[in-house]
């Protein structure tokens, strides 16, 4: 019982890290609030949907395909919508508020155009949900796929952020945005590129998602307020923080729906949210100083 | 050849930099003096791409005009700039800022070249690779600093105040460090308050007023002239 809860936990908490370091990508690196996040998560995962309904093709080709498609459009709304923003704020404070404005405003077409597609109506399907036996205890096969396939993504983008030149030079302009002009980056081109990453992982999760999780064209917020518990949790800008943040949120979240009570899973959530900026406001493994 | 002429920066009504010109040689070390709000880091910033400059303003460097270039295009360019306050990326390695120093397109080809001669020339980067910038002493993050400037390939270096904050033990590295750097072939603009150490090295200098050049000569001239020595040699101001 134990293990099982366990493993569906760590599943779950997978896929908080994957969206909260989008997310770090996004905030960290572009300098962007982006509230509309988590719709891009919901409408990535009614793309798997129709994938898989309407296509009669593997969600696993759905990751293949949604993901690039996600970072064009992300690209796409950085270059429109949000450099005139980075362009004009005078502060990072004010590009803060101002892309918080803009994002909140893009939250709700998506989220409408969604609505308007497929009602507030609960989705999901059927794929791979065969019981595994591991160690006395049943998984779902398309709950382990999902964990694997989120850990395969996010160390394959933390080694990619720590091991190339072109990944050092992102966290660079997350670290010191003018330093990093002075050693020939074009930070607006990397912020945009940055974004544009940000958005293909969100869209990576929400493919995984709709594997094992029933969704609405609502949820989008609830995924964004996780992104955001997470990534405040580990320290801003911190993607090993982050990893580990959405692993313990996940972990204390199955457990306390299963062994406590199901209603007081979002309770959960924000004691130990609160637990941690009280006792660590800098995020388990942020910096104090700045 | 770098060439900078009628120079202007205005921060809001406040003009900074009046008119300024001034010129670094191939292989030349220039120095520019002036107090403190003279207007020296303004322009350097100003020629780095960092902040726009008046118009009428010209910076070339061979042939090419740098105006209205963004930063990293200049750093593309040949220009690498040493800011004030070393602006090294303290969160990453010794290692990964120098791997950043040779982001640079024309950097790529003599990068190893170029990783060899700066751990030569600061022989403690080499101990420390793996060490986050942060961490580090003062001197040595200007080691990080200089050093990620010059894994870009520059044709020149431009340096502001580098011996901000140092002992007099680590100020004399560091202009030794600027002697042998020039001597490799890299031309040298440090904007300083410390007039005595750096007309030492210099080849020229330029001194600098309430944001206008009032004065330039060789090196060895200004360090004899009698003006020069009350404003910046005098009394018990420098070491």
């Amino acid at each position: 019982m134990l293990l099982e809860v366990t493993l569906s936990g760590v599943t779950l908490g997978g896929m908080y890290a994957l969206v909260a370091m989008g997310l770090t990508l996004q905030y960290g690196v572009a300098r962007i609030m982006n509230l509309s996040y988590g719709e891009l998560l919901i409408a990535a995962a009614f793309a798997a949907l129709w994938f898989y309904s309407g296509l009669a093709l593997s969600p696993l080709l759905g990751l293949l395909v949604v993901p690039p498609l996600a970072f064009a459009l992300s690209y796409a709304i950085y270059r429109i919508l949000l450099q005139p923003l980075v362009r004009r704020a005078k502060t990072r404070d004010a590009l803060e508020v101002d892309s918080i404005l803009a994002t909140f405003g893009l939250l709700f077409v998506i989220q409408g155009v969604m609505l308007a597609a497929f009602g507030g109506a609960y989705y999901s399907y059927s794929f791979l949900s065969i019981p595994l036996h591991i160690a006395g205890a049943t998984v779902a096969a398309n709950r382990l796929l999902a964990l694997v396939l989120a850990v395969v993504i996010g160390l394959g983008l933390y080694l990619a952020l720590t091991r190339t030149r072109l990944g050092t030079a992102v966290r660079a302009v997350a670290v010191d945005p003018v330093a990093a002009q002075l050693v020939a980056i074009d930070v607006r081109t990397a912020s945009a590129l940055a974004f544009a990453l940000g958005g293909a992982l969100v869209a990576a999760a929400g493919v995984l998602v709709s594997m094992f999780l029933t969704f609405n064209a609502n949820l989008g917020v609830v995924f964004t307020l996780k992104a955001l518990v997470v990534v405040i949790m580990g320290g801003v800008g911190n993607l090993l923080g982050a990893l580990i943040a959405g692993l313990v949120l996940g972990l204390v979240e199955n457990y306390v729906a299963v062994f406590v009570d199901p209603g007081l899973t979002l309770a959960a959530t924000y004691a130990i949210f609160l637990l941690v900026l009280l006792v660590r406001p800098q995020g388990l493994l942020g910096r104090s100083s700045r | 050849m770098l060439e900078v002429a009628h120079l202007s920066v205005q921060y809001g009504r406040h003009r900074a930099v009046d008119d300024v010109g001034l010129k670094v040689g191939a292989g030349e070390i220039v120095v520019v003096l002036g107090a403190n709000g003279a207007g020296k880091s303004s322009v350097l910033k100003a020629v780095a791409g960092l902040q726009r400059p008046g118009t009428g303003t010209r910076v070339t460097l061979g042939a090419r005009e740098l105006v209205g270039l963004p930063a990293h295009a200049i750093v593309e360019a040949g220009l690498a700039l040493v800011p004030e306050g070393r602006g090294i990326f303290g969160e990453l390695t010794v290692r990964e800022n120098l791997l950043l120093g040779a982001f640079a397109r024309r950097a790529r080809a003599d990068e190893d070249r170029n990783r060899a001669r700066v751990l030569a020339l600061f022989p403690r980067l080499a101990e420390r690779l793996e060490q986050t910038a942060r961490t580090m002493s003062g001197g040595e993050q200007q080691m990080v600093a200089i050093g990620r400037a010059l894994m870009s390939a520059p044709e020149f270096l431009l340096l502001d105040e580098p011996s901000l904050g140092l002992s007099p033990l680590l100020c004399g590295e560091l202009f030794r460090a600027l002697k042998r750097i020039r001597d490799d072939g890299i031309s040298v603009l440090l904007v300083e308050q410390n007039a005595k150490r750096s007309l030492a090295i210099a080849d020229r200098g330029y001194l600098i007023e309430n944001g206008r050049v009032v004065g330039e000569g060789r090196a060895a001239d200004l360090a004899r002239d009698p003006a020069v020595q009350r404003a910046y040699l005098g009394g018990a101001r420098q070491g």
